[in-house]
Parts: C-alpha cells; structure tokens; sequence
C-alpha cells in the first residue's frame, strides 16, 4: 500500500501528501483542495530543503554529529500538527499517540532503514509497524 | 527550568535552554553520545531562527485558509539522521530516534 493511502487509513490524519524535491509536483489525499495542498508542498519543500541545509552547516561544524542526513521535521500546532519526513507530509489532529505512530510509519517507510529491519520490512508490504511489534 | 526532568524523557541525549537570540544559556548532556556544547551552541541559533519561521506559516496558513488550530505553535522538531531535536519556547531536548517520544516530549517542553 502506498504510504499516503496508508496514513490516511489512520483515525486523525487530516491530509496526506508527497512533494517533489524540485518543481511544483504534488500529489495529495484528504481534508484540503487542491490549491491548499499545492501551497502545502511549497510550505513542507521549503521546510526540508532549510533543515537540510542547517544539518549541512552542523556537520561541517561537528562531523558525523548524527544529524545528517536529516529525516525531516515537525511543526506542532495548538490542535493541528503537520510533519514531513522525505518527501511525504501529513497534517494529522493533535490525538493522543497519534503523532507517535504516524512518526514510526513515516520514518519506517521512507525515513531511516536502520534500527529495526523487521519493522521496516514490514511497514514496506503496507503493515502496522506498531501492531507488528506489540 | 528543569532540565534534569526533560533528561528523564525518552531517549533523552541532552536537554538545553537559550535566549530570545539563540543563545544557549544551559544546557545537560548525557555522557557517552556525540552531543557537544558546541554543537548545541549552533543548534539553539537555528531553533530560534525554525521556531520563528514556523510560527510565521502558522500565522499565514490560518490567515490564507481561514483553518484553526495551527496557533499558538507549540514546538517545532528537526529529525535527523540519529537523533531527533525538539524545541519550544525558551528550551529543547535532543532526544535518540530510536527511543524519541515526540508527544511525550512536546507535553514535557509546553510545562516547562
């Protein structure tokens, strides 16, 4: 299952979206027409692209700091939260542990690879990460 | 400013607090990680400046799109590679993507 499709399955997840890392690509599923989302992936690309070029500048700094490559980012509102990890951005309700396990498929399915290979296996053939491991 | 009870946070590799300008004014780091002082003296620059930036689109996309619920912003994370900062108001926690509990960890900092 894609990850948008995915995360959009999940109760709380106001909108689900990818962006491209260059151009105004976008494709999108859930609660925001069609220019919001565009306005949306300029918002999040704009967003990455700056804390990627932060953790460029820590790593010339400090190397191998552990910071870089960086994920991606979260920006946390009094009800709303929006977070992007690569090139995947969502806009989910402030629930309780919702932010947790949309941060785990996220990062399972696009983020980092390497701290659990069950779960990241898993995640990629469309399964709950969490349900997988508890 | 408790920094010893955001150390207590999941995966917490370090808690620190900064001035208006970026400045790091405290901070505690768990021994035996790759966080340095330095390090952090960089990172408070750029949370004020990602703080800044965030409340900015919260206050526009409001504004633009007439939906609630973006403001008052309650804290902004970059995740990186290893670990994962995350920042609000005058302090942050860097805390191990492995362990991180983001919620727990942004409840934690709006208390603070």
């Amino acid at each position: 299952m894609h990850i948008v499709k995915q995360l959009m399955a999940i109760p709380g997840v106001i909108a689900a979206g990818e962006f491209a890392y260059r151009g105004d690509r976008f494709s999108y599923e859930g609660a925001l027409t069609n220019e919001f989302a565009r306005m949306a992936s300029i918002l999040c690309r704009a967003n990455t692209l700056s804390v990627n070029m932060q953790s460029e500048i820590f790593d010339s700094f400090s190397e191998n700091c552990g910071c870089r490559p960086v994920q991606g980012w979260i920006t946390r509102g009094n009800q709303v939260t929006v977070c992007a990890i690569g090139n995947i951005f969502c806009f989910i309700e402030n629930r309780k542990e919702l932010l947790n396990d949309v941060m785990t498929i996220m990062r399972a399915k696009v983020g980092d690879v390497q701290d659990d290979l069950l779960v990241n296996l898993y995640a990629r053939i469309g399964g709950d990460t969490k349900e997988a491991l508890y | 400013m408790n920094l010893e009870r955001l150390m207590d946070l999941p995966g917490a590799m370090a808690a620190f607090t900064y001035t208006d300008k970026g400045e790091l004014q405290s901070h505690l780091i768990r021994e035996g990680n790759e966080v340095t002082p330095q390090v952090l003296g960089l990172l408070t620059r750029s949370c004020v400046a990602n703080l800044a930036i965030a409340a900015m689109e919260a206050s526009g996309w409001e504004a633009v799109t007439g939906q609630g619920g973006f403001q008052p912003l309650q804290g902004f994370s970059v995740v990186g590679m290893e670990w994962s900062v995350v920042v609000n108001g005058n302090c942050g926690v860097i805390a191990k993507n492995r362990d991180v509990d983001y919620e727990a960890t942004f409840i934690a900092l709006q208390a603070a």
